[in-house]
This record gives structure tokens, C-alpha cells and sequence, in this order.
């Protein structure tokens, strides 16, 4: 898709009046929960280095948010229907970073997870999730009349069983939960038929002690401490135990912005990253908390609107998918913060501070835009 | 595109499918909003206290240590400050660390290759400080401040340190050593004992004199301040102060420093002239008990062991033969001589042995009783005095006198007025070490397997020689009693508290052991005894001093130990005297002890001392002192 195609595009849908379909409030939705990440970005890093370094992580998110605003308003400019007839070459783009990831990935508490660029870290696993909702979306909506067939459960689950299989392999077990639950929730609002699934929900916790066991010696321990964070208040379970402190001390209204002493004191080992929800619950208390949260739900809630309302399968099928990510997302990590999910790395959605995540999560958000101004019969 | 166009779903959408997923996403909100509401509502204070717990640490608030003064205000301990360099591992940069430690070296004029080792030796956390150099110069802690950039991780502690001091306020240690005693750091061991009175692991107590005895009173209470520390443990700032530190009691002595000045030089004078190694001189106020000056000799400079002694010093002072690190005065026991007959003879006027006129013979060499014909003890003057009264023996200091006033009397009531006298039992002063000494009794005797103590024995202890053993306080206290009136004082060596200009704020009384179950006739009949000592007794010119009262008092001499080359038993003299208004009288304020021990001139050193003392403690234009080569020619006993 050149620049041509899409200069055209915008110019077709300004003259189609489609930016009247414009979703307004998933779009406050979005700026309100970036605005929010910026300032707790902003405390996170605030006794790291009260001086330059507070400002360039802010100044990164900031760059960040607006690359991916841009990618936002052209994803949502053009057509999502695009999308059909790249999805191959977009297939082969996922399985191809994902495997750049593993063979030359920089490794980060013990995994590969990132690649180094000119300094910069790309998160491939990031993209990987919004490309893969595209990708079951196509499948999915070209499976029509045959969708409750058990084929259809079968032929999603190979192709999510592949990038799966990668991130597993990095280990990041946190992306390929995401993977299931992205696949989960999109056979479910398919069509796909409930018998086959419970079937294959069964299997899969039979196999789950098959998967804990393969895993490496620390992310077992980790996994478990949210059963009793006490086993080993020092060791692996210290991030829980302290974040669990923290948040408790947050109490009903917090400690004050940028005076959570867990958070300022250094106790948060990745306070700006997969903790971040410990510091918002310190320094902001239950308000700040559910204030978030229930951002997260009204996004949640348009999302799923907008998939209702779409004009086809492959628009409903985009929303679907990313409505499950968020939501798995934001209960592994929140969960995972509150002690009542395994520990596993994964960013929360918009608030960790990460330029892989905001981008590609801003692009999965535009299309979805696109997907809602599309969605009218244009009037002539 | 059909689809699009023909406006045609290509996929049924199922309404139930979407509002379950809908149900569920609000499940797992309303999950997530109630666990943070257990979390940080039911249970936030649970959580909160946990977090606070972690990351604040108390921190303890020195107290300063007490200040000592002697009796009239002259400031004899005091606090100065001290820098010590500290590194703490976690900020040196392990490439670093030789390049730093050098410098450090360099800086405090140290050993580089020291300074490694100390930091090397250490095994604690890496964010504890270790020490480098104890009492570097303040310019060179001046120089390791202005320095910080370059020394990553070093820090310079400023502590407070002892520092003793004499009567004119110069730093002088030796001066009163025996007294003041010293502090130094707590070992590990006793730290964990001393963990819950609240003691840190580098603090510092009292070892010896007062800093030990009074380390209660001195040291005051730490106080302590709640920090907030971050997640390596540095502290941040404080959050509030808990207690306050009360700051140690300062002190004031009994001691008036410049009369132990007076002490120190007559006693070191006497000592030098006949060669002795060893000498005590101890003055006492005997209506209060209060000890005025307390002289042992050799002493030791506690301001070595203030600043951290050093292993050969500490060795030097450990192989000394006249052991200068123990106070002679109370932890060291001798047989007390001829003093002793003051105990013996108010015994024999109590237990109505003899009277005050009645007059016993006296021999050459007096027949032990039941031992075989031949088997005598000698008197001191082998011709023997003729019969004399209680008085004019005591004057002459006859021995034939005494045995058979021991004999007469038998050890149980011999040893019983010795023990109402104070002798056989700790003073009780305030200063640690003090031995309890020896009477002869028939306890004694058991332990060396008898029934009874021989009557030779018992005859020799009533001249306080053979089994009679005394400290040279405990003589000194009895004398007192006797020049009081009677009552046996506890001595006290701190007068009481001050202010910190040395004011006295709070005064500790005098307490009484015990009053003597004497008659006053009999104690006036040894007072003029003690008086008749000096004026017709061979206490030779002492008598001629013209002191402000009547000097009354007695010699002794021992001879025991190791014999010399010559087969001469070593000269252990005692002499004391004490000053009333007049013959007789319990008025005295002063009473004066000197012991020289292990003489290989005979006669009485410390006689000559006494005087030497008198005459420059009451300014006498006088100068009776005999010149050293003479003393042999001074009736010794």
C-alpha cells in the first residue's frame, strides 16, 4: 500500500463524509487511558533520576503515543478490508519476527524477548498479537456457513498454535496466554461450536502440568507464588510480596502522586513496566484504581459495540479479537498484581511504558476505527 | 467486496454469544475492582504496616558520654571529637577500589596495604560501613570531604572520644588512671548480652576505674530516630525522632586533682630514692569517707587505650613486673605490719585481755606457748622493752607486746575485731577489682587442712604479720574509724553529679558500714596510742612538722617475698597518720596512707613520703625529708 493508495483514501473518505462515523468515545477513551500512563509513567520513574531521566521516559512515551496516533488515523483512514488480501504476506510477517526474535533477540531477565536496533527495543511478540487478531479475523470470517464446524476450531488452532509455540520458546509465557485467549475469545463470538471447544479447553488443562513442567526453574517459582506469596517472601515471590505491600498501602485514596514510598523507595524491582498497576494503586489508592479500571471497561465495552454494529464478519471479528486481548491482558497483569494470577511479564495495555506495545496498540485501534467508520451504508 | 454491497451479514452474529462475553469481561472487572478493595480497604492497614516495616530502620542517637571533675570543679574527663574514615562496599565500584583505598592511604598518612586487609576482613552486608582508620587529623578529614567525588562510597564519622586530663587541664593520663579507668570498644561476645540494654554493635564501655564502676551513670540513653531507608538500605530521611538521647550524668570526684598531684610526686620521689617499683599512697577524709587522692604505682596512660591501644603497648604494660594496670590500693593484698596492732590492741581493751595501766613484760624473744622450750618469736628490738602498758607498746610498737595479746585473745576474737574493723571483707568503693583480703581464723585453717590455726601463727598475726592480709584502703578505712569516733565508713571515690561546668548538682551521702561495737574510752586510748606514736614513738622527726593539729599515726614493716642475692628479705613499709585537732580528738579531715612494697633498703620509705606530702599539701616552709642514704638509721618498725 503505497502513499498514493492512502492519500487517496483519506481523500475518498472525506468526501464520503465517513469521518462523521468517527468513533469519538473510543477515541477519549484511548487519550484518557495514554494521559493516565504518561503521568504514572512519569512517578514510576521519578526518584530513578530526578533529572534527565524522568524527562526522556516521558518524553519517549510521548514520541511513542504520537507515532502511533499516526499510524491510528491511517489505519483508520483506509479501508479495513486491506487487510484480506495481505493476509499471507502478513501471516509470514508474525512467524518471520517472531523467529528473528529467537535467533538474534537480546535476552532480558533470562529470555529473549526483544531486538536491539540503533539502541532501540523492538517487541515483535507486541505486533504479533494485534497482526494475529487480523489473521483469525480473515480466517475466521471466510469460514461463513461452516463455522460451527469442528474444521474451524481445528484450522484457527493451527494457526495460532505456530506464534504460540515461538513466544513459548523465547519463554514468554505471558504473550502465549494472550495467543490462547485471543483464540479463545474470537472461536466463541464466531459461531464456533461450544462442544468442540469445552473438548478442547479439557485437553488442554490435562496438558497444563506438561507445559509448567517444561518451564525453566525460575518462572515456575514465580508462577506459583501467587498461591502463597509467603513460600519465599526473599526470593522468587519478593516482586509479589512487595507489590502486594504496596498496593495495600495504598489504602482508599493513595499516598499522593509520585509519594508511593514502595514505589520511591525503590522496593517495585520494575515499577514503570509489568508493576506499573502496584504503583497506581500506592500512590493513587481504590479511587485511582477503579478510576483505571473502569477506563479499561468503557474500552472494553465500546470495542465490543463497535464489533456488534460492524458491517461484516471480518470488522466484528477485528473487535472480537481485540477486545480479548485487552481484557486477557489486563487480567493476567492487574491479576498478576493483586495476587490473585501467576506472575507472569506482560504489559498492561496503554499505562506500561513501552514503544512496542503503544504503537502496535494504537494501530490494532485504528483499524478497529476503521472498521467503525466502514460500517454504514455510505449515503449517496 | 458482493458482500459489502449487498448489505448481507456473512457471518451470524449471535446476541447470547455477545452478551456472555460481555458478562464475563464485567465479572472479571468486578473480580479485579473487589480484590482491590480486600487489598486496600479491608486490609490496607495490614499491608501498610507490613511496607512501613520494610522500608523504614531505627536508628539509634548517641548519647554523649558523662564528664568528670574533681572536687573543686577542674574538668579531668572529657569528650573530643574523633574522625573515622568509613567506605561503604555497595557504593565503591569494585575496578575502584585499590585506586580509592590508595588515596585514602595517602590522605590520612595510612598503610594502603592495611587498608585493604580491614576492608577485606569485613563480611557484613555491603551497604554496612566498614572502618578504615580510627582518629585520623581533622585536616585529613577535612581533605577526604572536599575529596567525595573522587573516594565513591567514603565517608568520614566524626565520634566522640575520652580524653583524661590533669589538675591543670593539660591531656595527662597517668595522673589518674587508677581512678578514672578507661572506656573501650564492647566485644562481640559481651555484645550479645549487652544487645538488650541497648548497646550497638561499635560502642563503647567502661573497662576499668569509674568508666567502669559508674558506666551506668556516664553513659546516659541513646536515643532513637526512625528513618525511612530505600530498597538497598541506605537511609533516606528521617521520618520522626522516637526518644530522645539523655545525655550521660557528668561526675565529680572525691578527688581533688591537684592533692593527687602533691600524692603522685612524693610517693614517685621515695619510690625513686630507695629503688622501689612499686608504691600506693591513698588520702581520705575520715568523718565522710570520701577518698581525696588515690596514688598506685606504676600507672598506666588511659589516653592510649581512649584512642585504641596498640598490641605492643598493651603488651608492654602486660609483661611490667609492678603490673600498672592494677590499682595496688584495693586489688592487691599485703600483710599490713605493725599497723595491724591498732586491731589487736583495741581487742584486747574490749575482750578485757588488758586495761589501759596494766603493764606486761616484754622479751627478746617471746616462748610460743605449748611449743617446744627454745621455739620463740623475736621482737624487733631483741633486747626487749621491759614491762609496758598497752600505750607505751603501741608507742614503741613492741612485738612481744602484741603476741601475747593475740594469744590471749585466740583467733576467733581476734578475727571477729579484725572483720568489725572492715578487714576480711570489700570496702564496697565504687571502683572495680577490689580484693577482700585475709584473717587469720579457723575457716582459714581447715582450707589448709587443720583444726586450728598454730599458735605462732596466731601470735604473728597479731603484729600483723604471716596469716594477715590487707588492702591499702582497708587499712587506711580502720585508721579512719578510729579518728572519727568509731564509725567505719564505705568509701567514695564520686562525690556526685554536676552540671556540665562542674557544678555540683546532686551530692551523694556518705554512708556508714558499720559503727564499732568499741567503748569511746577504749577508742580514746588508741587515738592517744596513735598520737603517742608520733611524739614519743620512733616515728623520728615527722613530729617536728608544724602541721595545723595533732598527727597521730603508726609504721609498719613486712618483710616477705623473694630474698635477694644477699638472702635479704625485700622492705614492704607502711606508714599512716592522720591529722585531729588535738590529742585525741575525732575531728580529723584528713587521713593519709602510703605502702612502698619490696624495698631492698631497710627502714621506713614511706614515712619519709608522708612527710614530703604533708609539707607540700600544707605549704609548710619546712623540709624535714632525711636524705635517702639516712633512712636505714630510721627505726623501721
Amino acid at each position: 500500500m503505497g502513499a498514493t493508495a492512502v492519500t487517496t483514501s483519506l481523500v475518498e473518505n472525506v468526501r464520503a463524509r465517513r469521518w462523521r462515523a468517527f468513533d469519538l468515545q473510543l477515541f477519549l477513551y484511548l487519550i484518557l487511558l495514554i494521559a493516565f500512563g504518561v503521568v504514572m509513567g512519569y512517578s514510576a520513574s521519578y526518584s530513578d533520576a530526578p533529572q534527565a531521566g524522568v524527562l526522556s521516559q516521558t518524553v519517549k512515551t510521548l514520541i511513542w503515543t504520537g507515532i502511533g496516533l499516526t499510524l491510528f488515523f491511517v489505519a483508520a483512514s483506509v479501508d479495513y478490508h486491506w487487510l484480506q488480501t495481505l493476509i499471507a504476506p502478513i501471516y509470514l510477517l508474525v512467524l518471520g519476527l517472531l523467529s528473528l526474535t529467537l535467533l538474534i533477540g537480546t535476552s532480558l531477565y533470562g529470555a529473549q524477548l526483544s531486538i536491539s536496533v540503533a539502541g532501540l527495543d523492538f517487541q515483535f511478540s507486541e505486533v504479533g498479537k494485534v497482526l494475529m487478531v487480523v489473521v483469525l479475523a480473515t480466517y475466521l470470517s471466510g469460514r461463513r456457513e461452516r463455522v460451527g464446524r469442528l474444521g474451524t476450531i481445528i484450522g484457527a488452532g493451527v494457526l495460532m498454535a505456530i506464534p504460540t509455540g515461538l513466544v513459548l520458546l523465547q519463554p514468554d509465557l505471558g504473550t502465549a496466554l494472550v495467543f490462547v485467549g485471543i483464540l479463545v475469545g474470537m472461536l466463541f463470538l464466531s459461531g464456533a461450536s461450544i462442544g468442540w471447544m469445552a473438548l478442547f479447553a479439557g485437553a488442554a488443562v490435562a496438558a497444563a502440568p506438561i507445559v509448567v513442567r517444561s518451564l525453566a526453574d525460575y518462572q515456575r517459582q514465580r508462577l506459583f507464588c501467587f498461591l502463597d506469596p509467603s513460600a519465599d517472601p526473599q526470593g522468587a515471590c519478593y516482586q509479589l510480596v512487595q507489590a502486594l505491600d504496596a498496593v495495600g498501602s495504598g489504602g482508599l485514596f493513595g499516598q499522593g502522586l509520585t509519594a508511593g514510598r514502595q514505589n520511591q523507595l525503590g522496593f517495585l524491582p520494575v515499577q514503570s513496566t509489568d508493576f506499573i498497576f502496584t504503583v497506581v494503586a500506592e500512590e493513587l489508592g481504590f479511587i485511582g484504581g477503579v478510576v483505571l479500571l473502569g477506563l479499561f471497561a468503557l474500552l472494553v465495552w465500546r470495542i465490543l459495540a463497535i464489533g456488534w454494529g460492524a458491517r461484516d464478519a471480518l470488522g466484528a471479528m477485528v473487535a472480537v479479537g481485540l477486545a480479548s486481548m485487552l481484557l486477557f491482558q489486563i487480567m493476567i497483569n492487574v491479576g498478576m498484581v493483586l495476587g490473585i494470577m501467576p506472575v507472569t511479564g506482560i504489559p498492561l495495555p496503554f499505562i506500561t511504558y513501552g514503544g512496542s506495545s503503544m504503537i502496535s496498540l494504537l494501530f490494532g485501534m485504528g483499524i478497529l476505527e476503521s472498521v467503525r467508520m466502514h460500517s454504514r451504508k455510505p449515503t449517496f | 467486496m458482493a458482500d459489502l454491497n449487498e448489505g448481507r451479514l456473512d457471518l451470524p452474529r449471535s446476541r447470547a454469544r455477545f452478551i456472555a462475553f460481555g458478562v464475563a469481561a464485567a465479572v472479571l472487572f468486578t473480580t479485579l475492582g473487589g480484590r482491590l478493595f480486600q487489598l486496600q480497604v479491608l486490609n490496607g492497614e495490614l499491608y501498610a504496616a507490613r511496607a512501613v516495616e520494610a522500608h523504614t530502620v531505627d536508628v539509634p542517637l548517641m548519647a554523649p558520654r558523662g564528664l568528670v571533675f574533681d572536687r573543686e570543679g577542674r574538668p579531668v574527663v572529657v569528650n573530643v571529637p574523633s574522625w573515622t574514615v568509613k567506605v561503604r562496599p555497595a557504593d565503591l565500584p569494585t575496578s575502584q577500589i585499590g585506586t580509592v583505598l590508595g588515596r585514602v592511604a595517602q590522605m590520612t598518612g595510612t598503610d594502603a596495604t592495611l587498608l585493604r586487609q580491614r576492608f577485606d576482613a569485613f563480611h557484613g552486608s555491603p551497604f554496612e560501613l566498614v572502618p578504615l582508620a580510627h582518629g585520623i587529623t581533622r585536616d585529613a578529614a577535612l581533605l577526604i570531604g572536599e575529596s567525595a567525588a573522587q573516594l565513591p562510597g567514603v565517608v568520614v564519622e566524626v565520634e566522640a572520644q575520652r580524653r583524661y586530663l590533669n589538675e591543670k587541664g593539660a591531656v595527662d593520663g597517668p595522673l589518674l588512671s587508677h581512678v578514672v579507668g578507661y572506656t573501650g570498644p564492647v566485644d562481640i561476645n559481651e555484645f550479645r548480652d549487652l544487645q538488650d540494654e541497648g548497646y550497638l554493635r561499635d560502642d563503647v564501655i567502661g573497662r576499668a576505674g569509674i568508666e567502669s564502676s559508674f558506666e551506668k551513670e556516664l553513659r546516659g540513653t541513646y536515643g532513637r530516630q526512625l528513618w525511612e531507608r530505600d530498597a538497598s538500605g541506605r537511609p533516606v530521611k528521617v521520618i520522626r525522632t522516637l526518644s530522645d538521647p539523655v545525655p550521660g550524668k557528668n561526675l565529680m570526684l572525691t578527688i581533688d586533682a591537684r592533692m593527687q598531684r602533691i600524692a603522685t610526686d612524693s610517693l614517685r620521689w621515695g619510690m625513686k630514692a630507695v629503688g622501689v617499683e612499686q608504691g600506693v599512697t591513698i588520702v581520705m577524709n575520715p568523718q565522710t569517707g570520701e577518698i581525696l587522692a588515690m596514688v598506685s604505682l606504676p600507672a598506666y596512660d588511659n589516653n592510649k587505650f581512649a584512642a585504641g591501644i596498640s598490641a605492643d603497648d598493651y603488651a608492654i604494660y602486660l609483661a611490667d613486673a609492678a603490673k600498672p594496670l592494677r590499682n595496688h590500693a584495693i586489688a592487691d593484698i599485703f600483710p599490713p605490719g605493725s599497723t595491724f596492732k591498732l586491731v589487736t590492741g583495741l581487742a584486747a581493751l574490749e575482750e578485757g585481755v588488758t586495761t589501759p595501766s596494766r603493764r606486761w613484760p616484754t622479751y627478746g624473744c617471746y616462748q610460743i606457748p605449748g611449743a617446744p622450750k627454745g621455739q620463740c618469736l623475736f621482737d624487733w628490738n631483741h633486747a626487749g622493752f621491759g614491762p609496758l602498758n598497752i600505750l607505751e607498746a603501741y608507742a614503741k610498737s613492741s612485738d612481744t607486746f602484741f603476741y601475747q595479746m593475740a594469744v590471749a585473745l585466740g583467733v576467733d576474737r581476734l578475727g571477729y575485731w579484725a572483720n568489725q574493723l572492715g578487714f576480711g571483707e570489700r570496702s564496697g568503693i565504687r571502683l572495680p577489682g577490689e580484693a577482700a583480703g585475709i584473717i587469720a581464723s579457723k575457716e582459714w585453717a581447715r582450707s589448709q587442712g587443720r583444726e586450728d590455726v598454730f599458735t605462732g601463727e596466731l601470735a604473728q598475726a597479731g603484729i600483723g604479720q604471716n596469716v594477715v592480709a590487707v588492702t591499702p584502703l582497708q587499712l587506711l578505712n580502720a585508721y579512719a574509724a578510729l579518728a572519727n569516733g568509731g564509725h567505719l565508713m564505705r568509701p567514695m571515690v564520686v562525690r556526685g553529679e554536676t552540671d556540665a561546668d562542674g557544678k555540683l548538682t546532686k551530692a551523694y551521702e556518705p554512708e556508714v558500714i558499720r559503727e564499732l561495737p568499741a567503748s569511746p574510752a577504749n577508742l580514746q586510748t588508741m587515738r592517744i596510742g596513735a598520737r603517742e606514736v608520733i611524739t614519743t614513738g620512733h616515728a623520728y622527726n615527722i613530729r617536728d612538722l608544724k602541721l595545723p593539729g595533732a598527727l597521730s599515726g603508726k609504721t609498719g614493716t613486712a618483710e616477705f617475698g623473694t630474698p635477694t642475692a644477699e638472702g635479704v628479705l625485700p622492705f614492704h613499709s607502711w606508714f599512716l597518720a592522720y591529722l585531729p585537732s588535738r590529742a585525741g580528738a575525732t575531728d580529723a579531715q584528713l587521713a593519709v596512707l602510703t605502702f612502698s612494697y619490696s624495698a631492698i633498703v631497710p627502714g621506713n620509705v614511706s614515712l619519709e613520703v608522708v612527710k614530703y606530702f604533708l609539707q607540700e599539701w600544707y605549704g609548710l616552709d619546712q623540709d624535714l625529708r632525711l636524705n635517702p642514704r639516712n633512712f636505714s638509721l630510721v627505726a623501721a618498725n
